[in-house]
């Protein structure tokens, strides 16, 4: 059973030496607790086991007595998951943010830890590193048609291509050309009779040595970069999740993403009358909490098509 | 949006006139694969028309007790979906002619378009030859099917995607819980508002859906299947699920007299036929991944085990086993040409075309001398050109107007 992936994602809690970081007069610390818990709980029951989920369901009957808030966060949104951490006012909802970014910064120093002992182990057992997780992978040439780039090694070899192109291109156009008196026109005709030959205007024969290397050298330059970003736009759209088109977001259907409901209660105008009706009311919509627009489950909110934790949240009020 | 307004997608229920059943053929085109990692799963799907004998249907389990075979529980979704339609003919009949005035609030209507251009983009992107059959069909039959294919995408991609390690059982009952919103005209995203819209529309049951979720389920569990009877189960659920859904859409024919319930047995077939082409095709990538499609006691019949399939090696029991798996294939693909004729006549042409395709693939494994570890049978450009006029000519079939004999 292909389950690698889940059980990569058994996150282990915090050690002794990691909490005594957290702040311990916290007044919400059992947020944090029962957060814990109900990660712990949530990655098991990531996994297919059926042994995983019998624990899972003990432990979120646990949860479950514990808090409605941290009675098993869910990935995906529904139109209720607006309700989620409602019931705290403002002061412990940014204690809660700080901790929990904390928290994050704290799991990443235990993955790289982690990962250091894996590298000394795989080592040891002579087992072949593959790239690690996909992490941070080669990243591919901007240019077509190249290889792609890797850090250092490859970097050296573009700088000597392109040190040594450059370098000849130098002496072939200063030194060889003027010595073998080169006419690159067709046939081996000078520049004057080439322009004659093909009927345009002569006046282009008397183009200022400096002015023509000029433009043809900035013309050269403006297309390579042309190419150049026109790739870049091609791979970063590769990467972009194909449903919110890398926003991280779907328009919520709601309110239409305007972030508003119309009140459709009735009105009576009591004492008739010519007065025009008031406008409706509007409320804030539930369903997106007035961002107008909600998560997008296929890529969780980074807009890459494959989210990893390096990606960032994209925030809807941005 | 000039206007704040409420925009849930007013659903009539489910008494809408089923103005005849159309049949989405989709597999054939050879983006059949709503994925490519992982599981298998087959997008939509035909019927042929099958007449069972109920009580062939219940075996027995080695523990002695009767079990109900997986043909006839999803037999039974088939029934009851038949006479969900059946009521709601009989309902339209019985009403006069209400026609409820689509309730369009304004400033809405931006919103529904784009979502349905976002579901031509998607399905474009993943499954382009697929796009291109869309692309023969009428254009509100095209949005509607281009809404079924995202919804069924994202789900397969919930538990099959990238980012799937994070999804856990709770985000699926979340996301049915979103399913059956929307089939009540609450959608939560554009997405699942380009659904509803076609669900409105279109006389479409929630129950394929359901069963499509539940298939994730499963397919979170198990990676072998013991015989076929789990393995037709399975492909029920990724793909006839599909067929099914898809049914409401493509339409029947005014004019056709076969019964209601043969088309959607058709439709089942189709999808049971692509699903198990697929599988077929793909034994070679679905064991890299240490996955096994194939029934293990029609494996062990054949002499051969689940090592066998991980060595990669064509021996000639492998052959032997592959023709009456492919020979099993070709019957579901027969059955389901009977019902692809009952179909409303602009809907004909695509799913013929995609019928043919996907049959070939067939072929083009038994061209590869059954090596489907190494060698990926692919229909090439020239034979789905050729494919399209055949079709077509196929098409002009027009359905049968005598009353078929109903044992």
């Amino acid at each position: 059973m292909v389950c690698s992936a889940r059980i990569l994602d058994v996150s282990y809690p915090l050690t002794p030496s990691f909490s005594s970081y957290v702040p311990s007069a916290h007044h919400n610390s059992r947020y944090i607790c029962r957060n814990l818990k109900s990660t712990v709980r949530w990655r098991a029951m990531a996994s297919p086991d059926p042994d995983a989920s019998k624990y899972a369901s003990a432990a979120s009957i646990d949860a479950d007595s514990a808090a409605k808030n941290a009675a098993g966060f869910c990935i995906i949104e529904g139109p209720e998951t607006v309700q989620d951490f409602d019931k705290m006012d403002i002061q412990e909802i940014q204690d809660n943010i700080r901790s929990r970014r904390n928290k994050i910064f704290l799991h990443m120093e235990e993955v790289r830890r982690l990962r250091i002992q894996q590298r000394i182990k795989s080592d040891e057992l002579g087992i072949l590193n593959e790239e690690q997780d996909g992490e941070l992978p080669d990243f591919p040439s901007f240019i077509p048609f190249l290889p792609p780039l890797q850090s250092s090694a490859n970097l050296k070899q573009y700088y000597a291509t392109c040190f040594s192109l450059i370098s000849g291109i130098i002496i072939f156009g200063g030194l060889l050309a003027p010595a073998l008196e080169l006419k690159l026109g067709i046939g081996g005709t000078s520049y004057a009779d080439f322009i004659s030959s093909m009927h345009l205007p002569m006046q282009l024969s008397d183009v200022d040595p400096i002015v023509a290397s000029f433009s043809g050298g900035a013309v050269g330059v403006i297309s390579a970069l042309m190419v150049v970003e026109i790739n870049n736009v091609k791979q970063q759209e590769h990467k972009r999740c194909k449903y919110c088109l890398g926003t991280g977001y779907l328009a919520c259907a709601r309110c239409a993403s305007t972030g508003a409901i119309v009140l459709i209660d009735p009105v009576a105008s009591a004492s008739g009358g010519n007065q025009p009706l008031s406008p409706p009311k509007t409320e804030r919509c539930s369903n997106c909490s007035g961002a107008g627009k909600v998560m997008c489950p296929t890529c969780l909110c980074t807009g890459m098509a494959m989210a990893s934790e390096h990606d960032p949240r994209i925030d809807p009020f941005d | 949006m000039s206007a704040a307004a409420m925009t849930w997608v007013v659903s009539p229920n489910s008494e809408q006139l089923c103005n005849g059943l159309r049949f989405l053929e989709k597999g054939v085109f050879s983006g059949g694969r709503l994925k490519n990692v992982g599981r298998k799963h087959e997008c939509f799907s035909f019927f042929g028309s099958r007449k069972r004998d109920v009580g062939s249907r219940v075996v027995a389990n080695p523990s002695g007790n009767l079990a109900i075979s997986s043909e006839q529980l999803v037999y039974d979704v088939v029934l009851k979906q038949v006479a969900l339609v059946k009521e709601q003919q009989r309902s339209r009949e019985e009403e006069d002619m209400e026609v409820k005035p689509d309730i369009v609030v304004p400033g809405t209507l931006g919103v529904l378009n784009e979502a349905y251009d976002r579901c031509g983009e998607v399905c474009a992107e993943y499954a382009k030859t697929f796009y291109l059959g869309t692309l023969l069909m009428t254009p509100e039959r095209r949005k509607a099917i281009w809404a079924i294919y995202v919804w069924c995408r994202r789900t397969d991609e919930l538990v099959d995607g990238p980012n799937a390690s994070h999804i856990t059982p709770k985000a699926l009952d979340r996301w049915e819980s979103r399913l059956e919103d929307l089939f009540n005209g609450r959608p939560f995203d554009m997405l699942d508002a380009a659904l509803s819209d076609t669900v409105s529309k279109f006389p479409v049951d929630i129950q394929p859906f359901k069963d499509m979720i539940d298939g994730m389920r499963m397919d979170l569990k198990k990676s072998r299947y013991e015989n076929f009877d789990e393995l037709y189960l399975y492909c029920y659920y990724v793909a006839g699920t599909v067929g099914l859904m898809s049914v409401p859409i493509m339409g029947i024919a005014h004019e056709s007299n076969a019964p209601t319930e043969s088309v959607y047995n058709a439709a089942l077939a189709l999808g049971i036929a692509n699903q198990l082409t697929n599988i077929l095709r793909d034994v070679g990538e679905d064991a890299r991944r240490g996955r096994v499609y194939l029934p293990q006691d029609e494996l062990a019949q054949a002499g051969l085990s689940d090592e066998d399939i991980f060595a990669m090696k064509v021996t000639d029991k492998w052959r032997f086993f592959m023709k009456k798996q492919i020979k099993r294939a070709r019957t579901f693909f027969d059955q389901a040409e009977e019902g692809v004729t009952q179909l409303s006549s602009a809907s004909r042409w695509p799913v013929w075309a995609s019928l043919l395709l996907y049959r070939q693939i067939l072929d083009e494994i038994e061209a590869n001398d059954y090596n489907n570890f190494t060698r990926r049978a692919y229909v090439s450009k020239p034979k789905k050109i050729v494919a399209l006029p055949i079709a077509y000519v196929k098409s002009l079939v027009p359905p049968s107007s005598r009353k078929l004999v109903t044992n």
